[in-house]
């Protein structure tokens, strides 16, 4: 019996799962944590689908008695009594997991372990970035993305001296107790494909106010490196470094 | 009508499909229920690891699971709405012309990769061979318009990157079909369980019109109690690997021209990325790695990863996916090799 109900509903209860989900993400304005914005429109529209689909499925009961066991009429299943007890938990494990994972958890971004992971230093994210129409723009307004960029081409260090800036990130920690960077992640799909990107901020002591992880909003101005045999030769010496609650959307695109 | 039970007497139908109903919306209000009485996200604090690898896990079902309800659907209008000799008057009779439009198929049908896994399986329900079948599911995810035009976007015309990637998509389809067509016994192929809901099928061809709405709604029941263990499985694993894995390790070995292609399979396989958009995630590694490892990167990824070997395993032996997978394997490194080295 528990068998039969196994095969009957297990997918339709994944399906809500999911559906129920995605949908509730999809109106916290939460979805972007996972998928990139412009999959959003289909994936909320085919979510409903799945869901009307799955509703449906409730409406449908079997023809006969028999139907059930269409299945089992052909198909030798393999194993007594312990290999269906193993099939049906197994079923209700991936139940309870895929409900704690997607309803029970708390929608999150990926951490500086991941940052640190997909090494920051040296993200070839932008190896191929067009950073032209970046030089000569008004810098206040530049992203932690497009100072990236740019220091990732190389501009020298006349470029970046006393350029004042204002970027806002999570903090990733460097082998340089005095250097910590402000990072976002970089996402093309999902949050699979997010590549870190980071602007190494000058901030000594900053262990003392803040954590890996925490989200920051630094405004400053680019120079030197005072520690002139640092990996970072050119860094953004915080003015003000105020903590902030993680942002709507913490990747960028 | 059709929603009734023709062998039940109806006020015993009628009985049984109100519970049902009441039930399914007992479990979307349970559902509805647990998300929001869930705990704040300030609340909860599982460690970095756990909760990166719970964040990665889970964004590989949400962006997967729409293309899989898609390509479920797709599945299910072939099997049942579309009328047989519709899909089999546009079909050459030679084995080789049929694979070959057959690999074309996907510019009509541009589903995603997972989704071309229940695609697939309902075109093998309605009648198609399993080479057949297989050819399109490789070619599919690679030779579409939303894959072709993304990639185009990413490389444009440079290192011949898109032209090889079509081309060399459609050409590893093909043989992957023709060298399963010579398997002495295709049924082998398949898991006993598709294997005999595909002699099922076959033998209810004349049925297929009675209680259409009915064996729709069935079909999808069916069709996600296959897909969904296997994805949501998948999607962990890939989470796990990707947690687990340090992916620098791999881009270092980017730069050898034999190295490189196999290290962007491996990582191919890992990063489970779907096929409409894994050019712009190679794409950053463009520079790093040589243009015949991103051709090898874009032929293995949409046929073989981590959540596809989990897709695949429902309808497929572990011994054909094997087979599949080294023969994805040697060609699409044989393609990236010859444009590193030749």
């Amino acid at each position: 019996m528990s068998e039969r109900f196994t095969k009957r509903w297990l997918g339709v209860t994944l399906s809500l799962i999911g559906v129920v989900a995605i949908l509730w993400l999809a109106a916290s304005g939460r979805l972007e944590l996972y998928i990139h914005p412009r999959y959003v429109v289909f994936t909320a529209i085919m979510a409903i689908i799945g869901g009307a689909a799955s509703i449906a499925a409730f409406l449908v009961v079997p023809l006969t008695d028999h139907d059930h066991d269409d299945n089992d009429d052909d198909e030798p299943r393999p194993g007594g009594r312990g290999a269906v007890l193993l099939r049906v938990s197994g079923s209700a494990v991936l139940v309870i997991a895929a409900v704690v994972a997607l309803l029970v958890l708390p929608p999150a971004t990926l951490s500086s372990a991941t940052a640190a992971n997909r090494d920051i230093s040296s993200s070839s994210t932008l190896d191929s970035a067009d950073s032209t129409h970046l030089v000569g723009g008004d810098s206040t307004s530049f992203t932690v993305k497009d100072w990236a960029t740019l220091l990732h081409q190389g501009l020298g260090d006349d470029f970046f001296a006393g350029k004042p800036a204002h970027i806002t990130g999570f903090l990733v920690a460097t082998d340089d107790p005095d250097v910590v960077y402000v990072a976002r992640f970089l996402v093309t799909c999902c949050a699979v494909d997010a590549q870190p990107l980071g602007v190494p901020v000058y901030l000594p002591g900053w262990q003392q106010n803040f954590a890996a992880d925490d989200w920051v909003d630094v405004t400053g101005a680019f120079g030197l490196n005072p520690d002139a045999t640092a990996a970072e030769t050119v860094v953004l010496t915080a003015a003000k470094t105020d903590k902030i609650p993680v942002p709507a959307q913490p990747y960028v695109y | 009508m059709t929603l009734l039970g023709l062998a039940r007497p109806e006020a015993t139908a009628r009985s049984l499909r109100t519970r049902s109903l009441v039930g399914g919306l007992i479990l979307i209000a349970a559902l509805v229920g647990i998300r929001v009485f869930a705990p704040s996200s300030s609340s909860v604090d599982l460690g970095h690891a756990a909760q990166d690898f719970v964040t990665l896990s889970l964004s590989v079902v949400v962006e997967s699971l729409p293309f899989v309800f898609l390509g479920i659907v797709l599945s299910i209008f072939v099997q049942l709405w579309l009328p047989q000799s519709v899909l089999f008057r546009i079909l050459p009779r030679t084995p080789v012309l049929r694979r070959s439009v057959l690999s074309l198929l996907g510019i009509l049908l541009p589903v995603c990769e997972c989704g071309n896994v229940p695609l697939s399986r309902g075109l093998m329900l309605r009648g198609l061979t399993i080479p057949e079948a297989m050819t399109f599911l490789v070619a599919a995810p690679i030779v579409n318009p939303i894959t072709i035009l993304t990639t185009y976007q990413a490389f444009g015309f440079d290192n011949g990157i898109l032209v090889a990637r079509i081309v060399g998509g459609f050409a590893m389809a093909n043989l992957i079909g023709w060298l399963f067509s010579r398997a002495p016994n295709p049924d082998a192929l398949l898991t006993r369980k598709f294997s005999a809901a595909c002699t099922r099928a076959h033998h209810d061809d004349d049925d297929q019109h009675s209680h259409r709405w009915r064996r729709s709604i069935t079909s999808f029941g069916e069709e996600t109690t296959a897909m969904l263990p296997a994805l949501f499985i998948g999607s962990a694993v890939a989470g796990l690997i990707q947690v687990a894995a340090s992916r620098q390790l791999l881009v270092t070995l980017g730069s050898n021209p034999v190295w490189s292609v196999f290290v962007l399979m491996l990582l191919a396989f890992v990063v489970a990325v779907c096929s409409n958009v894994d050019a712009f995630f190679v794409l950053a590694l463009g520079s790093t790695f040589m243009p015949g490892a991103v051709v090898a990167f874009l032929l293995f990824g949409p046929v073989i990863d981590v959540k596809m070997i989990a897709l695949l395993r429902t309808t497929f032996t572990a011994r054909t996916l094997v087979l599949l997978t080294v023969i994805v394997g040697l060609a699409s490194a044989t393609i990236g090799l010859a444009m590193n080295l030749v």
